[in-house]
């Protein structure tokens, strides 16, 4: 092979191949974010309406990281896409959630929150959405390792996802300490939102009315509950309705000052709930609400079908 | 020879500047193709309230195995806009399963 070509001619192919691979970098680097599979390793398992995963955007991701490794035991693995930065918590080798970094839109009051991922089929949880007067915020994406997933805002407002997991939904096994263990809607109309949730998921729907009068309502698949839908407080004035999730916890008064020491705040202090454990709501240092709630291994028994 | 190099070379610098400008427009989005901020997107608009919680405030799950209060399926002054289930059937709990069993 003959290498002997003109200098001006090695200069430019030299320059092309700068080009080309200067190119081929960005490119790959502003391909879509690859979202890791929320099951590892993958099953073949699907529970329709179970809360499978959560999402966090929060303006900064290292602290948040401080934050929930301190209270919870997570770890994180770091991923970066483009100038992108996001990470996925770990418990014990498993997924538990993912955080991305993102900065809070100045246009309007908004704050951090874990956004609730419910299994389902997304196209037609579109268009039922669509059909019930909700808002379709985020179109229909499918992402190759997670799968096919859409953010909606249900038809009084609550935020929530629909994800079709490309490696299965996680079993029914009852979650560790430090794994999300139960989800509550708060809305303005629990019986109209359930209805709602139950054309999209098939829930059955059951009673749980508590002493204070207001409505509370349990959805169920597969013979487990697998959220609570409440009516919204009338006290107070800021009212938005929203998803609120729980973390499994031993203590809560014990987790709730430790949230306090890691810059969190407590919103609702230690409380007994329906199931004799106490609940409590925290915010991390973002603002980003979510759930404690304390649960015996002996506690869960089967209903009767 | 020449004239054919440059031309070759243009045409291809030419192509590496519209990948280039491509990767610019689609970057760093989640999504593909449009710049769609997952945080400006999903910050939920601020204000929740959890001052309210009364006493008997109750948002955690069921134990299992309870029976529903008197009023549960069909005895509402109105009937709900959901399908209850049958009130012969208790409330169910979590899965009450750990992990390696």
């Amino acid at each position: 092979m003959n290498f002997n070509c003109p200098p001006h001619i090695r200069i430019a192919t030299g320059l092309l191949g700068t080009l080309l691979c200067v190119a081929s970098t960005m490119t790959l680097a502003a391909a879509a974010l690859v979202l890791p599979p929320i099951v590892q390793p993958p099953s073949a398992e699907h529970h329709a309406g179970k809360i499978i995963w959560v999402d966090l955007v929060t303006p900064n991701l290292a602290t948040a990281e401080k934050f929930y490794t301190g209270l919870f035991g997570w770890s994180f693995q770091d991923l970066h896409s483009g100038s992108r930065n996001f990470a996925v918590a770990m418990l014990e080798g498993r997924p538990v959630a993912g955080i991305f970094e993102g900065s809070a839109p100045s246009s309007a009051q908004r704050q951090s929150a874990w956004l609730t991922f419910i299994a389902g089929d997304v196209a037609a949880a579109k268009r039922i959405t669509v059909a019930h007067g909700g808002k379709v915020l985020f179109e229909p994406h499918v992402y190759a390792q997670r799968g096919r997933q859409a953010v909606f805002a249900d038809p009084q407002g609550a935020v929530f996802a629909v994800l079709a997991s490309s490696s299965g939904d996680p079993p029914d096994l009852l979650p560790a300490p430090g794994e999300w263990i139960w989800s509550s809607l708060i809305t303005t109309d629990p019986g109209t939102d359930a209805a709602f949730y139950q054309t999209l998921f098939g829930y059955d729907v059951f009673d749980a009315g508590g002493d204070d009068g207001a409505e509370h309502l349990i959805l169920s698949t597969d013979e487990y509950a697998r959220a609570s839908v409440n009516a919204m407080p009338e006290a107070g004035s800021r009212h938005h309705p929203h998803w609120l999730n729980f973390v499994r916890v031993r203590d809560t008064v014990q987790m709730s000052a430790r949230a306090s020491a890691l810059g969190g705040r407590v919103l609702v202090e230690p409380r007994a709930d329906r199931h004799g454990g106490k609940v409590a709501v925290v915010a991390d240092p973002a603002g980003a609400p979510f759930g404690l709630l304390e649960w015996v291994d002996t506690q869960s028994k089967e209903a009767t079908p | 020879m020449r004239t054919f190099m440059r031309r070759l070379i243009a045409s291809a610098c030419g192509a590496a500047s519209l990948v280039i400008l491509y990767a610019c427009v689609a970057g760093g989005g989640y999504g593909d193709g449009a710049e769609v901020s997952y945080g400006a997107d999903f910050y939920e608009p601020f204000g929740y309230e959890y001052g309210g919680w009364g006493p008997n405030y109750r948002v955690g799950p069921p134990h299992g195995g309870e029976r529903r209060p008197e009023h549960s399926g069909g005895a509402h002054p109105h009937p709900p806009a959901y399908h209850p289930a049958a009130p012969s059937r208790s409330v169910p709990s979590i899965p009450s399963r750990p992990r390696g069993h």
